[in-house]
């Protein structure tokens, strides 16, 4: 449908727009660095979302870890971020964005058992390093972008006919 | 009693009901509603927690247990009590002596659990030892709590260890036994389970596990507990059951938190109690946050079977007591490793079938409705006061926009919309932002 109509929308603005049609749910929530009293609390009012929409179990489990973990990342590393939970009819799409000191190698972080927490973090029982393999092996495409200092934003796709085990 | 549906644990008695609030209130999965000044239970979400049980103030909640005059129907009786029953006589009774005050009371033979709990727990060791892998692995003792992962967190069922609970183990291993011995046959045996709670009635009449439970009935605690109580009392001697097995110590651990883990060689293990507090847990297992635990023990009753409320005596004191009895029986094994290693390999402790995910129904059953619902319940919900104040009906503001989105009330049974003072205070602050 989009190809067809692709050629009478030129601009980037009618492009987003026809796009926006296509989420079927939206919600934003706010996260906030260094809380690790309310950690987790995002992760758990989207799949409450997701189990009232129908959302199948599986699904819901893969989501469920990757939301939490890169939730507890925004937490540890950053001042504060966001978590844009996008409902397509296909997909579903987990947007992450943060303010905060930012990946310097994001390979070498995608390394299992890799991680720059902090003792205190580690003595808390986070920073094993399994954060983003975790979010990678339970997404169907994971998307990052960071900027040293800057921040770092995560793009979690999670198909919503495909199983992946 | 015998009239009621066997589905579920607990029914309201609409005589005594009142139509307060307080059931409506404490129920977790928010399976009740107050409709013409009467409680009614939604069965569709009940998950028998009996939480509405121990709070009612007017007793208006029922258990469904099977009643000790339906024993008759079997020509030989079995009682099977739940370890939780040692600790309600004081701090001076054996297990042995309960157990034969209980067998005067209509048994022909009754069997101490403690030691199938103690067979159990090495099963479950060997579960953990042969099954590396997901974790953390939970444990399949409460009734309630295998409820509420299928219902509420369908997606962690597979973690449930597939290791029947002691009750169902130790009422086949009778029925086998017996019918042998006795040259009966198994139909004619009744094995009743003594209960510290009502939701034990509910996994005998529907087990999740099996087609059909090796238990018969479960006959409430406090149901008998006068008839034990006058009995041990009236004894001049001491009495003592002939030829029973020694009293596992471990075993009898299993009736407070931390019993299942207690004769294990893991360390990595939690144990939770109480409903809130469970959710709370599950809701980090699904999240993966546990995976660092070998073992999950949760118990729905506050400080597990012994907080059950079909009991007796206080929870605190049943504590202390199970405490006590642990110490006297001390924690030396008494079933051998290989016995259960053996039964183990011969399957004879596993689930028939996986425990199924039966989450509870989506706002709709087409996506696209359910999302239009759930926007419209948010879309009530900002007109209704927040107060959760229960006169409409419902436990609380959310609960009640999605019985509006869901056809089962309208917005004129809150009392602050019907008589406009909440909207118009509402509206007000909406133009100020």
């Amino acid at each position: 449908m989009l190809m067809v109509l692709g050629h009478h929308l030129r601009t980037k603005n009618e492009w987003d727009r026809v796009m926006r049609s296509e989420i079927l749910f939206q919600q934003k929530f706010k996260i906030h660095g260094g809380d690790f009293v309310n950690a987790g609390e995002s992760s758990i009012k989207i799949r409450n979302i997701l189990k009232e929409i129908g959302i199948d179990t599986d699904i819901i489990r893969r989501i469920a870890i990757a939301a939490y973990e890169a939730e507890m990342n925004v937490v540890m590393f950053a001042q504060h971020g966001t978590m844009h939970l996008l409902v397509y009819s296909n997909k579903i799409l987990l947007k992450v964005a943060d303010e905060g000191q930012g990946i310097e190698n994001i390979e070498l972080a995608m390394q299992p058992g890799f991680s720059t927490a902090t003792e205190e973090m580690r003595e808390m029982g986070f920073g094993a390093g399994m954060g983003l393999p975790n979010i990678k092996k339970n997404a169907d495409v994971l998307n990052i972008t960071s900027t040293v200092g800057k921040g770092t934003r995560l793009e979690i796709n999670i198909n919503l006919n495909s199983k992946n085990d | 009693m015998t009239e009621v549906s066997t589905l579920h644990s607990v029914k309201i008695d609409k005589k005594t009901c009142i139509g307060c609030v307080t059931c409506m209130k404490a129920c977790p999965t928010k399976a009740i509603r107050v409709r013409n000044r009467k409680a009614q239970i939604n069965y569709e979400r009940c998950i028998d927690c009996g939480e509405c049980l121990r709070v009612c103030p007017y007793n208006a909640v029922v258990p469904i247990t099977t009643s000790p005059a339906d024993l008759g129907r079997f020509k030989y009786k079995i009682g099977l009590p739940s370890p939780v029953l040692y600790s309600q006589f004081g701090d001076n009774i054996m297990p042995h002596e309960i157990l034969t005050v209980l067998k005067e009371l209509g048994f022909d033979h009754v069997y101490d659990e403690a030691l199938v709990c103690e067979m159990t727990g090495l099963a479950i060791e060997e579960y953990l030892d042969k099954n590396k892998g997901l974790r953390p692995i939970i444990s399949s003792t409460c009734p309630v709590v295998v409820r509420l992962i299928q219902r509420l967190f369908p997606s962690i069922c597979k973690l449930i260890v597939p290791i029947e609970p002691p009750r169902e183990i130790a009422a086949k291993n009778l029925r086998e036994e017996i019918s042998k011995e006795k040259n009966i046959s198994k139909e004619e045996i009744g094995i009743i389970h003594i209960t510290p709670c009502a939701a034990k009635m509910v996994s005998i009449n529907h087990p999740e596990t099996m087609k059909r439970s090796f238990l018969d009935g479960a006959i409430a605690i406090r149901e008998i507990y006068n008839a034990i109580m006058m009995r041990l009392q009236k004894a001049s001697q001491p009495l003592w059951l002939h030829a029973q097995s020694p009293i596992s110590g471990i075993g009898i651990g299993w009736a407070i938190p931390g019993g299942e883990t207690r004769g294990m060689k893991f360390y990595n293990y939690i144990s939770v109690s109480g409903v809130y507090d469970t959710i709370r847990i599950l809701e980090d297992v699904e999240s993966g946050k546990l995976k660092a635990i070998e073992y999950l023990e949760c118990f729905i009753c506050p400080d597990g079977c012994v907080g059950g409320p079909l009991t007796v005596e206080n929870r605190f004191i049943a504590k202390s007591n199970i405490l006590r009895l642990i110490r006297v029986f001390g924690d030396k094994q008494r079933v051998s490793s290989s016995l259960v290693k053996r039964l183990y390999n011969e399957k004879f402790f596993s689930f028939e079938h996986a425990v199924a995910p039966k989450p509870f129904a989506p706002l709709d059953k087409n996506r696209a409705e359910a999302i239009k619902k759930l926007k419209l319940r948010e879309k009530i919900l900002k007109k209704l006061p927040g107060t959760n104040c229960g006169v409409c009906g419902a436990p609380d503001c959310i609960t009640f926009a999605e019985d509006i989105v869901l056809g089962k009330a309208i917005l004129q049974d809150c009392i602050y919309v019907s008589t406009k003072r909440h909207n118009r205070k509402e509206r007000h602050g909406e133009e100020k932002n």
